[in-house]
Order: structure tokens, then sequence, then C-alpha cells
């Protein structure tokens, strides 16, 4: 005779009550991250909920195709709807007239495409003999929802954000062409993140930095590699020391392979984008949805902290399509049906199957 | 096609845009830079001067050639010399890029020469300071179409000669402003690719909208050996070659296109490549995927579908199939079998039936049952 006696062991499961931050703009994520989102709200669901608080994110531009300006938009929109401060460097000369293409978030309900899925996943219908007597078995999905409905917003690529966030005093705009070098960026980069430090205590918001065309060539600082290899170290280092996500895109073919690789190594998270080629027969034969696609993002690396489990993902190639022309979406690749009029098809050899009838077996 | 080059060059920038921007590049297997550059010259001035263009004037950077060389390209051509002054500007990069005659001539070594005396060109003697460079350019353009909304294009020889003399960066800020700046509705230069590193060859495509590169025809496998074939391939690539032009398009997509073109006595014809040989961008699509969503129409035709044992319990008694039925029926026959598997036909003519007895009743009952006897539709 078993006696169930429940012994609370004296160790506790350590909840600690601040895990849920009830701050708009971020979310808690697994293994103690917190996570601010991208703007895009396929990339977080690829990420895995967004970019983590102090993390470097990279962009590899292809020198083609300016897609890295859509991701950047999103990003600075988003920060900007939340409140958070933003601080963006960019290689022209009016950096401050790039706000003004940031796009504004799109406010209708019927735009909520994401119940669709999850409607879906609950009405499953299992053809169950037993069913009537267990009741219903109805699987909980839980998918990835982004909790409050206002932390990743879709969108409209084709309203200009309103001015009264782009007046907001939290932020700041850097031209990189006109110093011979980045000592002056870093100076702002650290003034800028020293509003809110990590080891605070309390978690208020984050602050944002977008840092556009780093090795644009016209930049006088572009030859010396090592500097700008140093910079990128001491970013990281003074992101991770607060609360604080930056967003940097470089072109790659620009740079060279070594050192190339070397910031591949320092980002977090390292996505790239590509162009596709236009009016490509062949590609319009293997995927679906070409004539929407604008061009395709990898995603190379995804950040984990505080955990030894890599993250690995589905698929790593998206393509990036403007649905409606307005809001971003990414979406897997997927493989165009094979054309049924070549080859034996499936009606020409059912004929034999079919002309047979379960009709009379004679034995 | 070096046609669509020219209607875009000709367009020109529309407001609050970069400018169109193109690089020719050329290499020494196939060295028929100059002459592209020069046809799409030919074909600016000519869109110019017919007023179809959104351009006004033509400031060309001549570094490589000297003035003279294009007021006789573009008087072959049918323009008018007389009328040069009025579209035309040239900032002669050519006759004493360092400042070296002038220096001669302050201290008396050479006389001094009259230059061409023309309100079409003027002298730049120190191509190293591209500030002053772009300054000029800005100066002769503005003399061409005024202060106003006007725009000018501009044509710089050789990109290769200015980043000869000057860093690469400084290069990129001049061409850079070049595009943004609000009178300037185009803008081209010539590159040889094999004169500098890669890297900067990637610049100067960074900052272009438009790319056509020149290619030999075929490529001799080895150039060292004199053999009869190699020498046939030289004489093919000594006046024709291959255009590739790749035009990135605003919403992102690239735009490529080939053709050949062939070199005449003092023109160049462009043609249509002959052969498709279908350049597929390999490696590009590396996991592609089957599209398990439904459409809208699809998920409509799926909850359509009724599913065994759906239409139960709603007011039928619920049968449960246990795999027993049959023994039912032929309960009477199975009591007697024992381990003996007994199978009765049924002499029904034109009908068959297949009556089978189970080995043993204390077999699992589910083991030799059909599964899907148990579905019910």
């Amino acid at each position: 005779m078993a006696a169930t006696k429940t012994r609370s062991s004296s160790f506790s499961r350590n909840i600690s009550a601040a895990s849920t931050p009830q701050i708009p703009g971020l979310k808690c994520g697994p293994n103690g991250t917190i996570f601010v989102s991208s703007g895009i709200p396929d990339l977080d669901k690829i990420l895995g909920g967004g970019f983590p608080l102090g993390s470097l994110v990279m962009v590899m531009e292809d020198i083609e195709a300016p897609h890295h300006m859509l991701l950047l938009r999103n990003f600075m929109s988003q920060g900007l709807v939340h409140n958070q401060p933003l601080l963006y460097a960019s290689p022209s000369r009016e950096p401050r007239a790039f706000l003004g293409t940031l796009p504004s978030p799109v406010l209708s309900k019927d735009d909520k495409s994401r119940d669709h899925d999850l409607e879906q996943e609950k009405g499953l219908r299992i053809a169950w003999q037993y069913r009537k007597y267990l009741g219903e078995n109805q699987q909980n999905f839980e998918g990835q929802r982004d909790g409050k409905p206002d932390y990743c917003n879709d969108f409209d690529l084709r309203k200009p954000l309103e001015r009264h966030f782009l007046s907001n005093q939290r932020i700041d705009c850097f031209s990189l062409e006109g110093s011979p070098n980045l000592d002056p960026f870093r100076e702002r980069c650290s003034t800028f993140l020293a509003q809110l430090p990590r080891y605070d205590g309390n978690l208020t918001s984050a602050c944002r930095i977008a840092i556009q065309s780093f090795y644009a060539p016209q930049c006088e600082y572009s030859n010396t590699e090592w500097e700008m290899l140093s910079f990128v170290r001491s970013l990281k280092s003074m992101v991770q020391s607060s609360n604080a996500v930056a967003v940097l895109t470089f072109p790659p073919s620009l740079v060279s392979s070594s050192f190339s690789k070397r910031l591949q190594h320092l980002a977090d998270t390292l996505l790239s984008v590509k162009a596709i080629p236009d009016e490509d027969k062949e590609l319009a034969n293997l995927l679906t949805g070409y004539n929407d696609m604008v061009g395709l993002l990898n995603v190379h690396k995804v950040a984990h902290f505080n955990t030894q489990v890599p993250v690995i993902l589905e698929a790593t190639t998206f393509s990036i399509k403007l649905k409606k022309r307005r809001s971003l979406v990414l979406e897997c690749l997927n493989q165009a049906p094979i054309d049924g009029s070549s080859g034996t098809s499936y009606a020409t050899t059912g004929s034999c199957s079919g002309s047979s009838k379960t009709g009379t077996l004679d034995f | 096609m070096a046609e669509l080059i020219c209607r875009a060059l000709r367009d020109g920038a529309l407001d609050g845009e970069h400018a169109p921007a193109l690089t020719i590049k050329d290499s020494i297997d196939s060295p028929f830079g100059p002459h592209v550059f020069n046809h799409v010259l030919a074909q600016l001035s000519a869109n110019i001067l017919a007023a179809k263009s959104q351009s006004q004037g033509l400031v060309l950077v001549a570094s490589s050639q000297s003035p003279s060389f294009y007021f006789d390209l573009l008087k072959s051509r049918g323009n008018d010399v007389a009328s040069f002054h009025k579209w035309l500007r040239v900032l002669d990069c050519y006759t004493d890029p360092l400042g070296w005659k002038v220096r001669l001539m302050a201290c008396g070594s050479i006389s001094s020469r009259s230059p061409e005396a023309s309100n079409t060109v003027r002298l730049c003697t120190d191509v190293r300071n591209l500030d002053n460079l772009s300054l000029s350019i800005m100066e002769l353009g503005r003399e061409l179409v005024g202060q106003g909304k006007g725009r000018f294009s501009v044509a710089i020889d050789s990109a290769s000669e200015m980043i000869r003399h000057a860093s690469i960066s400084s290069v990129a800020a001049l061409l850079s402003n070049l595009r943004s700046h609000d009178q300037v509705s185009c803008a081209f230069w010539l590159l040889h690719s094999d004169l500098h590193d890669v890297r900067v060859t990637a610049a100067l495509e960074y900052m272009s909208s438009m790319l056509g590169s020149i290619e030999p025809m075929n490529r001799p496998a080895n150039v060292q050996r004199g053999n009869s074939e190699n020498l046939s391939l030289f004489e093919q690539n000594s006046n024709k070659g291959k255009f590739h032009v790749r035009l990135k398009r605003r919403n992102g997509r690239v735009r490529l296109m080939n053709e050949e073109f062939c070199i005449e006595q003092s023109s160049i014809k462009f043609t249509a490549v002959s052969s498709e040989d279908g350049i597929i961008s390999q490696g590009l699509v590396p996991k592609v995927q089957f599209n398990l969503q439904l459409s809208e129409k699809e998920r409509i035709e799926r909850a359509k579908v009724v599913l065994p044992f759906e239409h139960q319990g709603t007011g039928k008694p619920i049968e449960i199939y246990d795999g027993r039925q049959s023994l039912n029926e032929s309960s009477t026959e199975s009591t007697n079998s024992s381990s003996a598997e007994k199978v009765q036909t049924n002499q029904d003519p034109g009908k068959g039936e297949i009556i089978y007895f189970r080995d043993s009743d204390d077999e699992m009952p589910d083991s030799d049952e059909d599964p899907d006897d148990d579905l019910d539709i």
C-alpha cells in the first residue's frame, strides 16, 4: 500500500516575479532573455520572438538591391511606435531625411491574418470512433502568439510615419560621411547607450541603434578595416552592457573576405538579403509566387543567450514579398507544382484502375 | 541592351531620387570600353540636341582622350560645331592633369603655347583635388542649364584615371554627390576592371544603378600558345564581343540582359544574342519546400468533407465495431471448428463470397481484422 505522501522538497523553483515585464515593446523569452520586436511579424516568428536585448544584429546587404532598407525601416518604426530612443547613422549627409520614409503601423483589425492559423488548428477534426466517449480531444495549439497585440506591428510601407512619432526628442541622427575616423561616432554611441544601462535593476525601456551601410565606400574611414572592426567590437560590448539592440548593415562585397568573415563572427544574429533576377523563367518555374517576390532573406545565425543549445531553423531562406504592396511578409520558399501536362499524367494512368469495378469475383 | 541603357540615361532621374548611373566595365581581353563609351555619349548628345532627354546639357570630364578627339567624334556624328557651346562643356583633364606645364611655363622652360581658346573647354590642372573637380563640374553644369530646375548629364571619360590620382573613397564620395545632386540628370563613366582591385570595382558598382560589362566572345584557353585555334579566336575577339548589362530596378530586382556587338569602321553595332544560353543563378535557392498551406477555397472544401464517425451521435445509437461482427453470423459454425481452418465457399454462381473462420477463439480479436473495417462512412 503506497501511501502517497507529497513531500515538498527544499528546492523550490525560482520563478522570479520580475520575469514578465508589462512594458510595451518588450517580451520575455526563454532562458531569461528579453526580446524586442524587429518590426516584421514574420521575422519575429522565425527568430523565436524577436531580437534579444543586448544583441548585435547584422544584415549583409546585396549591392544590387535595397532590401536592407526595408528591414531597417521597419525596425526603426517599431522603436518609434513603442517610444524607444533611437540612434540612426548613415553615410548620407542628411540622415534626418530618411526618417521621412519610415512606415506607419497598420491599425485596421481585419489584417490580423495571424488568427487564421490558430483557428485552423483549433478546429482539428479527428475521425476517431471513441471520441464521443472521451470528450473533445482538442489540441490546444499554443502558437507563438505575440503576447500583447502591439508587441509587433504590421507596417504599411506606403504611408509615412506620423509626425508626432518623429518629433520625439529621443531620435538621434548621425552622418558617417563627414568624419575621417570613427571616434566621434563611438562617442555618440556610448553617450546614447549610457541612458539605459543594463544592470540598473528596473527595466524601463530599450533603445535601438540602426547603422546603415557601414562600409559605404564614400566614407573616408572605409579604407581602415581594422579600425572599423574594432569599432564594431566596442559597439557590441557597449550594447551588451545596456538595454539596447543594434542593427548594422554592411555590403560584404565591398569588404575584403577575411574582414567580412570577422564581422560575421561578431554578429549575434546574422541575416542577409539577396536580389533576385527579373523575368527569370527558370526561377519562375521553380518557385510559386515568383512574381510577387522582391528578394530573398537568409538567416545565417540566430542569437542564443544564456543557453548552449543552438537554434536550428527548419528553413533558412525566405522570400521577401510585399503583401498588397504595403506590408512586408517573409515566406518559405515553396516549390511550384510541376506542370501536369508533361510526362505521364495521373489521369491517363488512372484509367486502368478506374475501369476495374469492385464487382463480381469469380472463384 | 544598349538601347535600354541609353533610354534610361535619357529619361534621367525622378524627383527625390538618385540619378541613374552607368558603369561601363572592360578589360584587356576585350578592350572595347572606349567604343561603348563613345557610343553612349553620341546617343545621349543626339537625344539632348533633339530635346528628347531630361537633361539639357552634358559635362564631359576628359582624362584619357583630348577634348579635340571628342569634338571630332561628335562632328562625325553630324553635330554642328558651332552649337557645341550651347549644350556641351568639357573639363580637360587630359592636357595637363598635374599642372606640370603650368609650372614649366612659370619658370620659363617652355614657351607659352596658346591653349585651345574655346569657351567650351575648361582646363583642369590638378586632378588630385577632387573637391575642386566636383565644384568645376557643378559650375560648368550651371553654365549650361542655369540655376533653376534644369538638369545636365555628366560623363566621366575614365574613372580609372581618377582612381589613379585619388583614393577610392573620395572618388566614391564625388560620384555619390553627383548622383544625389538636384541638377544632375544622369551620369556614366568608364572603368578598366583589370587595373584595379576587386574592392575598387565593387565600390564603383555599388555607386551605379546600371552595369555594362564588356566581355570577349570566347575566352581563349591558353593565351600564350599561338595555336591556330587560338588565332582564330583572337581574330574573332578583335572586333566582336559580348555586352552584359545588369540593371538595378526600383523594386529590388535585377534585370540581366545580353547582347553581342561588332566594331565596324568607326561605329559599333549591337545585335541581339544569337543563342540563348539561359543563365540561371545557381545556388540561389538551396532548400525549397512544398506548400502545405491551404488556400481559402481549399479550406472550405476541407470543411465540407464528412469524416467517419462524425455523423454518429446525432440520434442513432453509437456503434462501435470491435471486430466480432462476423462471428455473430457464423457463430453456429465456428463453435464446431477448433484448430483447422475451414474455408467454405458459397456455391452461388456469379457471386463470390469468402467466409473466413478464425483459427481459434482465444486469438486476440483485433489481430486479423481489416483496419479499414472500423471506418464508418
